[in-house]
């Protein structure tokens, strides 16, 4: 928790430095997007001679970022999101940076980076479980369909990574059982930005 | 498309091509049981007295005057002179193997050994004397999750050694999804918290004998003193010990009362015996002769009770011997104790031993700390929670008016309770340091 804050406070004085500079003509900027996370899981399956066995993850996810144009090619701001992991609803509160990877044409390639903390604050737990968020870390590449300065649809291809811990009621003849998470996710996303 | 860019890209996506697996990895701690054969003859040498040392795994507490008596599970007793409270000094620490327990009459402690009852003189608590010892009055027991059973014909105790090993796995990051899946753990925690023991009881609610003066045990305790008798629970029998002569205990009777008997409380002419079924009602006025006078039956859980002016406080939590799913503090009506009525359940995290100092409560959450109520209004005592300590853990609490003792896994706390509202820590002594 305390490494993750330092990460998002610092990216948050990244961001601002670089707004500084132009403090004059400030352009707002949203970008919402909806998708799914998709992964896979290994594990040993313990009702079945702990032999290894592979599963299908999906999931979905929403995020709007909010931010300002720094420059021509660099948007900065904050990304709140909520991905529905199977097990866990988490709220991912991130520092977010677009940047334009080409210049002209109708469609443009962007680079996008989240960086920030995945909090439990809606998620439900069973009686005896305890579900704590994690690291977040988000990065990837779009494309931006639509003229420039004006609306237009995006399509990201990113990479998420996920981290949560979990306080598990401890089974047969156990005292302690907790549980560490780590989600590594493609992240595919359709969204809108202005 | 120029060449930079392209790198750039590449340092994006590649992650997501060579790890797009959810990694989950669960760390259990889980205890595995050793057989031992230990010889009656040899454990009968080693009660002695020895210099203090530091507590690692203490069980019940005990308080008799200024001195405090904290088991350390199966290895003995700690004596801190607590005449201030603000910094307790151990004594001592008298070794007795298999204990759990303890009771003070005047001079004399009473504490389990396996098997057998020892009582040891404390006049000087730093040099306490072994002065009597009933042999096989304890058949079998448990000591955090690893039982033990008395061999009589070739006098030895069959016991278990109790290992944690941690183990971590890799799991499908979804278990309680499934439901059911963890629902019927836990058998054995009781056993442990049994035996970290949780304790109450109020300086007014324990019952004093004219010309004895007693020490005051907790509400997990399985002794207890009245008149001229200790009265001992284990698993499923009440024991009798004639303390008539205190340096000189007898085994007096025995009383079966069902199965998985875990406290006893008494309070005026009543015995109330907390079970994994249900609390017991004994009439007490023949001392003697303990005669079952009802059941307080509820879902399969129980754990210690302490009573005050005809209201029984009964917590029960999961993670208990007989799975229970509930977690709850309930108010029992024993003013006809032929025929305890509840009076309201309330819901609690994870209550483990409690204190009552009319009008207020202490209760013990297990990890989730210390809470504090008013029970006057008996039917709103969830509104009128005094306070609640977090960041600690606790397992037992002894209110004894000004002062209340407090243990838990990582320590004994003392508070200044002069001020139920305002209750502030006065000292504490760390699991695994001297002082």
């Amino acid at each position: 928790m305390k490494k993750s804050t330092y990460i998002l406070f610092a990216l948050l004085l990244f961001t601002s430095a670089v707004n500084a500079q132009n403090a004059a003509r400030i352009k707002y900027v949203n970008h919402t997007e909806v998708g799914g996370l998709f992964g896979r899981v290994k594990f040993d399956n313990q009702y079945n001679g702990n032999l290894e066995q592979v599963e299908n993850r999906n999931s979905m996810t929403a995020q709007t970022f909010n931010g300002i144009q720094v420059n021509k090619r660099l948007a900065t701001g904050v990304t709140v999101g909520m991905d529905w992991y199977r097990a866990a609803l988490l709220t991912p509160i991130a520092a977010g940076l677009r940047y334009d990877l080409t210049k002209n044409g109708g469609v443009k390639l962007y680079g996008t980076v989240d960086a920030g903390y995945g909090f439990a604050w809606f998620h439900d737990d069973a009686e005896g479980f305890d579900t704590s968020g994690g690291l977040m870390l988000n990065p990837g590449v779009g494309l931006r369909f639509g003229k420039d300065g004006g609306p237009g649809f995006t399509l990201a291809f990113t990479y998420k990574r996920q981290e949560a811990e979990v306080d598990k009621p401890p089974l047969w003849g156990q005292t302690e059982r907790s549980e560490h998470r780590v989600y590594n996710r493609l992240a595919l996303r359709l969204g809108l930005s202005f | 498309m120029n060449p930079r860019l392209l790198q750039l890209l590449l340092i994006f996506l590649a992650p997501a091509f060579w790890s797009c697996n959810d990694q989950c990895k669960e760390t259990r701690v889980t205890r595995q049981f050793t057989n031992v054969t230990r010889s009656l003859m040899e454990l009968r040498t080693q009660v002695k007295s020895e210099s203090p040392r530091a507590m690692e795994k203490p069980g019940k507490m005990y308080v008799k005057g200024d001195y405090l008596f904290v088991n350390e599970v199966k290895e003995g007793i700690h004596i801190i002179d607590n005449s201030n409270p603000a910094s307790p000094k151990f004594v001592a620490f008298i070794t007795i193997p298999g204990n759990g327990d303890i009771a003070v009459r005047n001079n004399i402690l009473y504490a389990d050994s396996y098997s057998d009852l020892v009582a040891l003189d404390i006049s000087n608590p730093s040099k306490a004397v072994e002065v009597e010892r009933v042999k096989n009055v304890f058949k079998n027991g448990l000591f955090d999750g690893g039982s033990w059973n008395l061999n009589e014909s070739i006098g030895a105790i069959n016991d278990q050694n109790v290992e944690y090993v941690t183990e971590t796995v890799t799991v499908n990051c979804e278990e309680n999804v499934n439901p059911g899946s963890w629902w019927g753990g836990e058998i054995w925690a009781v056993a442990d918290r049994a035996f970290f023991g949780a304790g109450a009881a109020k300086s007014s609610a324990s019952p004093q004998s004219s010309g004895n003066s007693n020490g005051q045990a907790g509400s997990m305790s399985r002794f207890a003193l009245h008149q001229q008798f200790l009265y001992t629970v284990g698993q499923n029998e009440l024991n009798l010990f004639d303390i008539s002569n205190a340096a000189k205990p007898k085994s007096f009777t025995t009383v079966n009362i069902g199965w998985g008997i875990e406290t006893i409380f008494p309070y005026e002419n009543k015995l109330f015996i907390g079970s994994t079924t249900g609390m017991f009602i004994y009439d007490n006025s023949n001392p003697a002769e303990p005669k079952q006078l009802s059941t307080f039956q509820h879902g399969r859980a129980c754990d210690p009770v302490v009573v005050q002016d005809d209201i029984a406080y009964v917590t029960l939590r999961t993670g208990n011997a007989c799975a229970g799913a509930q977690n709850q503090l309930d108010l029992v009506d024993v003013s006809n104790p032929s025929s305890p009525q509840l009076i309201k359940s309330y819901q609690m995290e994870n209550p483990h031993g409690l204190s009552i100092d009319f009008p207020t409560l202490y209760l013990c959450e297990g990890e989730h700390g210390l809470k504090v109520f008013d029970v006057a209004d008996k039917f709103a005592v969830d509104k009128h929670q005094i306070a609640h300590f977090k960041n600690m853990d606790a397992y037992d609490v002894i209110s004894l008016g000004k002062t209340l003792l407090l243990i838990g896994k990582d320590g004994f706390y003392q508070y200044d309770a002069s001020n139920p509202k305002d209750i502030r820590m006065l000292s504490k002594i760390p699991v695994g340091k001297a002082i």
